[in-house]
């Protein structure tokens, strides 16, 4: 995402009271190309929205419809308050960004860059954290399958495990996968 | 209301003191013009922050506080620009911006009458690529315009299939080119961006002259130099002859034949004498302080947001055609001429009409890829 990043044709979703702030960024957003909804009431799970602006000065719990780690959009949080539970609040609803009130022209496009920067970063981040957890989960696997590598090779660990890797990269497998067949086949073996 | 405070605020010395000097005195023609046949008395205040961006904010401030403006035209940087705009939004005054710029902007306290990309960049590279190739060396003065405009050549490149075969920047003013020279020298590019601004870009035009005569490969007819900024005032400086046949794109040459240009041209002549060109920042200038006192006589006010509401469908006839500004972006509407040096003046090779600013760039690229055309493939390793 290093060029320029256009919102054209996405939709914006601004849940704010209808105010000065409000009507700067439905210009600002507008002129980004985004459709642009402003309201203020809850948004619901099933509306369709690419981008999220929320008052963080009076959002309540349950004006979006999602927990931060399932936050499906970027949301950028909109903020006049200094108060810590102001701050808490947005930052609980999985805030990407912040816009300051009152709200200057030349904020609106940088914050909607850079949230949906990290929204994107955060949903990487998640998708590699599950695939090393998925690791971790099946380790029992790989030091199963070097104990039965040594026992049948006759060789250390240190050697059972370079076998292990070798067989995973020229059947090109994950190496817990690699591990699961050597298992599987020693069982048939056995039985 | 009886008198129209009206706010010049412009570098008329410093790096880029030439384009300041245009601007101002398009500005100041424009207001003498109107004394004469206007409903309103205009004052103008005048200011020079040579450059510095702590005068430009000191100025402005003090127009706005005690002098009683609540228009300003002026800056010619975008780093002025954006140094005056907070200013400008604390009062909430309007800013009159009359240079081209690289986009990415649309303050509702600023009215944009000078070009941006899909005004001037865009065009001209969809002039450049099919006529000298895609192999394209960009250059630029080290802050925002240079780096933008060099980061948008690059995308409207790449996306060509085209390739940047070097990208160099330098301090604003600074001369020192020989290093970019030498580069392209070796890279042997199609043509040259140039996004430096005054003496680096006189000396990097005059550099590429010797370069020229001593390998014809890079004579202009061959391998020239474009840029968005470089206009009739700064052609004595260079020295005339010295860039002739390099290119560039503006909304304004002086080398326009309409009415309205013979017009402004012989006012310039008897107030400057017959040696001036008009450059687009003398035009955009000059146009500007017609357009905002048009505004501001319909409405009866000078009143910021009564006058930006009333540009709205607001028409007004300029040397550099009909002057008027998209509400939803108060970017003006302005057409794309590009011109080749010849002496003092500008030969227009191609120009088009007006077209509507798109600042963000959300509007489709109309560069299409050129058939056959591949992007180059990468060794993976």
């Amino acid at each position: 995402m290093k060029g320029t990043l256009s919102f054209l044709g996405q939709k914006a979703m601004i849940l704010h009271r209808p105010s000065e702030t409000t009507d700067r960024l439905v210009r600002q957003c507008a002129l980004l190309g985004l459709r642009v909804e402003a309201r203020w009431r809850p948004l619901r799970a099933v509306e369709d929205v690419d981008i999220v602006l929320v008052d963080a000065d009076e959002g309540w719990d349950g004006l979006l419809p999602w927990t931060p780690a399932e936050k499906p959009v970027p949301l950028v949080a909109l903020l006049a308050s200094e108060a810590p539970g102001r701050i808490a609040w947005a930052l609980d609803q999985g805030a990407d960004a912040l816009i300051a009130k009152p709200v200057t022209a030349s904020a609106v496009y940088p914050a909607l860059v850079m949230a949906t920067r990290r929204h994107a970063e955060a949903g990487q981040f998640n998708q590699r954290i599950a695939r090393l957890e998925e690791r971790v989960r099946l380790r029992p696997l790989v030091h199963a399958a070097v104990r039965i590598l040594m026992v049948a090779d006759g060789c250390d660990e240190n050697e059972a495990y370079g076998r292990l890797r070798r067989k995973a990269m020229q059947t090109r497998l994950t190496l817990e996968h690699a591990a699961a067949s050597i298992l599987a086949s020693s069982r048939k073996q056995a039985g | 209301m009886t008198a129209l405070r009206l706010g010049i605020l412009f570098s008329t010395s410093g790096d880029y003191g030439v384009l300041g000097r245009d601007c101002r005195d398009g500005a100041m023609i424009a207001i003498e013009e109107l004394r004469g046949g206007c409903s309103i008395a205009i004052e103008p205040v005048f200011g020079d922050p040579g450059g510095s961006s702590e005068r430009y904010i000191q100025l402005v401030r003090r127009m706005l506080q005690d002098d009683g403006c609540r228009h300003v035209i002026g800056t010619v940087t975008s780093q002025a620009r954006k140094d005056v705009i907070p200013v400008i939004e604390k009062h909430d005054a309007l800013l009159w911006y009359v240079c081209p710029y690289e986009g990415f902007e649309a303050n509702p306290n600023v009215i944009y009458t000078g070009a941006c990309p899909n005004q001037h960049l865009l065009p001209l590279f969809e002039y450049m690529m099919p006529a000298c190739g895609r192999r394209v060396y960009l250059t630029g003065a080290n802050y925002i315009w240079g780096w933008e405009m060099n980061r948008l050549a690059r995308e409207i490149v790449t996306e060509a299939g085209g390739e940047i075969v070097g990208e160099r920047c330098l301090p604003i003013g600074d001369p020192d080119v020989d290093r970019i020279v030498a580069e392209v020298a070796i890279r042997r590019p199609n043509f040259i961006l140039s996004n430096m601004l005054g003496p680096s870009n006189h000396a990097f035009l005059r550099a590429m002259r010797e370069l020229g005569r001593r390998d014809p490969v890079f004579r202009p007819e061959r391998c020239p130099v474009v840029s968005c900024d470089l206009t009739e005032c700064e052609l004595p400086e260079i020295g005339f002859g010295v860039a002739d046949g390099q290119l560039a794109a503006a909304s304004y040459f002086d080398s326009l034949d309409t009415s309205a240009n013979r017009a402004l041209k012989a006012q310039v002549a008897a107030r400057f004498g017959s040696e001036r060109r008009v450059s687009s920042y003398f035009a955009t200038g000059y146009a500007t302080v017609g357009l905002c006192v048009e505004a501001v006589t319909r409405c009866g006010t000078d009143d910021p947001v009564k006058v930006r509401a009333a540009l709205a469908g607001l028409e007004a006839p300029s040397p550099l055609g009909p002057l008027l500004v998209d509400p939803a972006t108060n970017h003006a509407n302005l057409p794309f001429l590009l011109g080749r040096i010849s002496g003092a003046d500008f030969v227009i090779l191609q120009s088009r009409p007006a077209a509507v600013a798109d600042p963000y760039l959300i509007r489709k690229r109309t560069i299409a890829q050129p058939r056959g055309a591949q992007p180059p493939l990468r060794v993976v390793s």
